[in-house]
């Protein structure tokens, strides 16, 4: 890095202005001449054949223009278990026919005007009982995905248990929850010959696109995505069901249709995490050497099976990869049921895997009497990675979640974290065991600590190009998510380009202009895109560079790009890239680059350890985060200010996940009891404690400028940290997620009984 | 579908707009798409998320909870009064400088949540800022930057 360099740097977030004056556009502030609003019906059975759909009430209404319905839609489908609509309603809330109307206050009076005849079908609402042999499938084929559980497994746990001085098994359950994004989903789409241009909330242009041409049956090139500012999604938004039926009742209506989701079907048809139950064995020496882990997870993926069978693969990476440990095994059931459809929310299943494996870790550390993070330090994986022979082939690039062994990390800081963690924390001056003392307020203190793929992505590509005023364009297919991408990617541009950041502008999120780009998810924004960025605008310079030395007429020493300006070496070259822009005319210089990301010699993983302190009310049941410690290692990080932020609301969003947020659904009914924020009960800036956040001193060798991935790996840590801190605090382990206080008293009655 | 509807004068960021409105409307929903102020948001429209703060002579509420007609005599201001990105209002620039928000979608809200704040307090505690904030939600949880914000904007003012 140069003395002026902008990566490191905090600069402020590109895209913050527009937001703070009101002037960023999101989806719903879309508003086009002659537009209908949109209005889905939405099936009140968690399991039905739909028999038939009168729409006789509403015919001729003036004002109503298009109704659809399973019996009058395209063939086309978004997923191989998701048509546009369906003859088959299947959890209480699925999408069941829709119509557009003049305004929004017409639409809703329409839709409750259209009856639908159902015929009642069997259904199921748990993952356990859905296994079950005779239980109704909700999908024909049966509720067991792919027929048998994953199996994922390296070297023998059997040899391994057998080795074990001792052996302990623990079982845990989490909550469905919701990522409760604060801007519901929503779509605008119009037509104009033929073609169709859908404004949606997006987290990936091109994958939408594609799903939108291939269920309306339209060629790709006929559909243009713009992702509008996006009001968030942490994964939920993924889907793109209600940008199809606004496009088809907006073909069917030849006027432009908006559809706007209520809190209330955002939170029942938006996605949520899946539930889970875990059961972890693990064997041990009595030294603390780990000898064998066997971790086997039941996955509710509810209706649809959406990112599903990536979900219930990440939940295993914990029990798999994190200690060091040459037999393990993990069994993944992704299990169909008529509960609202689960899907990805940031970190998929690692916050599940993660808080069964690293309870139970803390539980035999007390057994063996060894402190949780001597432990730990004893077992976590070391950069030269796990035991064993590498299988994939050489010339593969490396899977970033792998089973196997044999193949070391490019970087791995987790030593670090747990080091620099601890000391921030203090950990070793921390309050001995309060349980027994007096007083009702108990104090406590946990820690845990996680590894996370992410980085290397899909094929990304990026094109940087020389304005005429000198500026320089970012053009690339990403959507940034609120995340920050946009600043992140013009700061690597700038760096690599040798020109101020203010410089750069960026073209994100429009199919239209923009070269292929997978979605923002998985934590690989920044390394990917950002491999491709720093790749184009490399390539540019070399142009730039080359343009110059040849319009020169002497021969000019070496030159460079400083601080916007090609110079050259001896000092007798120094031309704005204004200038340069202005010499080459109409030959504008631009450069792409299209790039697989990652490696084919080394695992590309982000790893940490988080420290917190609770207090537990042993009369109220309430527990506190008094205090946080996130010691992440995720590279070099780019702008810390907003990996900070990235980290810190990470964090206090999985808080909701630990101790207070649940998606119920009624078993009896399969409705959901709780489609509102105040009823999902997330953390608000009044439960927001202290957060210290450390990076580890980490460059890694691959990424660009040294980056890892960075967005989903906060929401690791926090379950296992605090729920092993209420653990200290009133010796009583918590393993059903959240931890209400109906948990904790119950549990405290339950060892007094005892 | 019968609708009774009404003409009404709205006091606006200092301008009186007449705007007729259906006797159900929701000031959000006026605001929105009878006034294009699309910068208050509607994130639940049911009292819940506080994306749709406004200031009610100088109070902040919910414009999700109360009809536009009930609004017509009193001083409404919203997000697009405070400053534009050349000369950002000092509550603003205290944001941008603290990343006080990530998806921005909430961020309306709290900004006149938190002018209201510092108009009655010059010196608010950090409970203070809290409690003052407590019913605006950030999904993505930026409130350790919100607070830094707040904080700087009252130290700035």
């Amino acid at each position: 890095m140069t003395a002026n360099s902008v990566i490191g740097t905090s600069v402020a977030r590109h895209d913050l202005p527009d937001k703070l004056t009101g002037e960023a556009k999101y989806t719903s502030d879309i508003s086009l001449p002659g537009m209908l609003h949109g209005k889905v019906i939405r099936s009140p059975h968690p399991h039905a054949r739909i028999v038939g759909i009168s729409t006789s009430a509403i015919d001729g209404t003036p004002g109503v223009h298009a109704v659809l319905t399973p019996f009058n839609v395209p063939e086309g489908r978004l997923a191989p278990d998701v048509p546009i609509l369906d003859r088959v309603a299947r959890y209480v809330g699925d999408e069941v026919a829709a119509v557009a109307a003049d305004d929004e206050d017409l639409a809703e009076y329409a839709a409750s005007l259209i009856e639908v005849e159902y015929e009642p079908l069997p259904f199921v609402t748990t993952a356990r009982e859905a296994v079950e042999p005779n239980s109704p499938p909700v999908h024909p084929g049966g509720n067991l995905v792919g027929g048998e559980p994953l199996t994922l497994t390296r070297g023998d746990v059997d040899e391994g248990f057998e080795e074990a001085d001792r052996t302990f098994s623990m079982s845990f359950s989490t909550p469905a929850h919701s990522p409760a994004p604060l801007e519901p989903r929503a779509a605008v789409a119009a037509w104009e010959d033929g073609r169709l241009t859908v404004w949606k909330t997006s987290r990936g242009v091109h994958a939408d696109r594609l799903s939108l041409a291939s269920a309306l049956g339209v060629e790709r090139d006929n559909v243009r995505v713009v992702g509008a500012t996006l009001g968030a999604g942490f994964g939920g938004k993924d889907e793109s069901r209600l940008s199809v039926i606004a496009a088809e009742l907006a073909r069917r209506a030849g006027k432009p249709v908006k559809i706007e989701a209520t809190r209330e079907e955002e939170f029942v048809a938006g996605r949520k995490r899946h539930s889970t139950e875990t059961t972890v064995k693990i064997g041990v020496k009595n030294d603390g050497t780990v000898t064998a882990i066997h971790a086997t997870t039941l996955m509710d993926t509810g209706a649809y099976l959406a990112s599903g069978p990536g979900v219930v693969r990440r939940a295993g990476q914990a029990a798999l990869y994190l200690y060091r440990c040459a037999n393990v095994r993990y069994d993944g059931y992704l299990v169909y049921t008529n509960q609202p459809s689960a899907a990805s929310y940031r970190a998929l299943g690692a916050p599940q895997g993660h808080f069964a494996l690293e309870v139970t870790m803390n539980h035999i550390a007390d057994e063996l009497g060894i402190d949780p993070l001597e432990f730990r330090l004893r077992n976590h994986v070391g950069i030269e990675g796990q035991a064993g022979e590498r299988i994939t082939p050489t010339n593969e690039i490396i899977d970033t979640q792998p089973v196997e062994g044999g193949i070391p990390f490019s970087s791995n800081g987790l030593r670090e974290c747990l080091e620099s963690g601890a000391e921030a924390f203090g950990w070793n001056e921390r309050q001995a065991d309060d349980s027994q003392s007096a007083g009702h307020i108990k104090t406590g203190s946990g820690m845990s600590m996680f590894i996370y793929r992410g980085g290397p992505g899909g094929r990304s590509s990026a094109r940087v190009r020389l304005n005429a005023d000198g500026s320089v364009q970012l053009v690339a297919g990403l959507m940034d998510v609120g995340e920050g991408s946009t600043t992140v990617m013009a700061q690597i541009v700038a760096e690599a380009l040798g020109v101020p950041y203010d410089s750069v502008r960026v073209t994100f999120g429009d199919t239209a202009d923009t070269p292929e780009a997978p979605i923002t998810a998985g934590s690989t924004a920044t390394f990917s895109t950002g491999t491709a960025a720093k790749q184009a605008a490399e390539a540019l310079k070399a142009k730039i560079l080359n343009a110059v030395a040849t319009h020169m007429d002497d021969d000019v020493s070496a030159l460079d790009i400083v601080d916007g300006s090609v110079v050259s070496e001896d000092g007798n070259v120094r031309l704005r890239l204004a200038d340069v822009a202005a010499m080459v005319g109409e030959n504008v210089l631009d450069a792409d680059a299209s790039v697989m990301p990652g490696s084919r010699d080394h695992i590309v993983n982000s790893f940490g350890a988080h420290f917190a302190e609770v207090e537990v009310d042993t009369e109220t049941g309430n527990v506190r985060v008094v205090r946080y410690v996130a010691a992440h290692d995720s590279g070099r990080i780019l702008n810390p200010q907003l990996a900070t932020n990235q980290v810190e609301g990470g964090v206090s969003q999985m808080l909701g996940f630990t101790l207070s947020e649940e998606m119920l659904t009624d078993p009896q009914s399969g409705v959901t009891l709780n489609a509102s924020l105040l009823e999902h009960k997330s953390p608000t800036v009044k439960e927001y404690p202290p957060i210290e956040v450390i990076f580890a001193d980490v460059v890694d060798p691959i990424g660009p400028f040294g980056a890892k991935a960075l967005g989903e790996p906060p929401s690791v840590g926090p379950a296992p940290t605090i729920v092993n801190a209420i653990y200290d605090a009133i010796g009583v382990r918590i393993t059903d997620l959240p931890a209400t206080p109906d948990k904790i008293l119950g549990a405290l009655n339950r060892r007094e009984e005892a | 579908m019968a609708t009774f509807t009404a003409q009404i004068d709205l006091d606006v960021n200092g301008d009186v707009c007449r705007v007729e409105v259906r006797h159900h409307w929701t000031l959000l929903r006026v605001l929105r798409e009878s006034l294009g102020l699309t910068g208050a948001k509607r994130g639940c429209d049911r009292g819940e998320c506080g994306s749709c703060t406004v200031l009610l002579d100088g109070k902040p509420v919910y414009a999700c909870q109360m009809l536009a007609l009930q609004a017509v005599g009193r001083s409404i201001t919203t997000v697009e009064a405070l400053g534009d990105s050349e000369r950002l209002h000092p509550v603003q620039q205290a944001f941008l400088d603290n990343d006080g928000a990530q998806c921005g979608y909430c961020t309306p809200g709290f900004l006149l949540s938190a002018k209201a704040l510092l108009d009655e307090k010059r010196e608010p505690s950090e409970g203070d800022i809290r409690e003052a904030l407590s019913g605006n939600l950030c999904r993505c949880n930026a409130y350790g930057r919100i607070i830094e914000s707040v904080k700087q904007a009252a130290v700035r003012e």
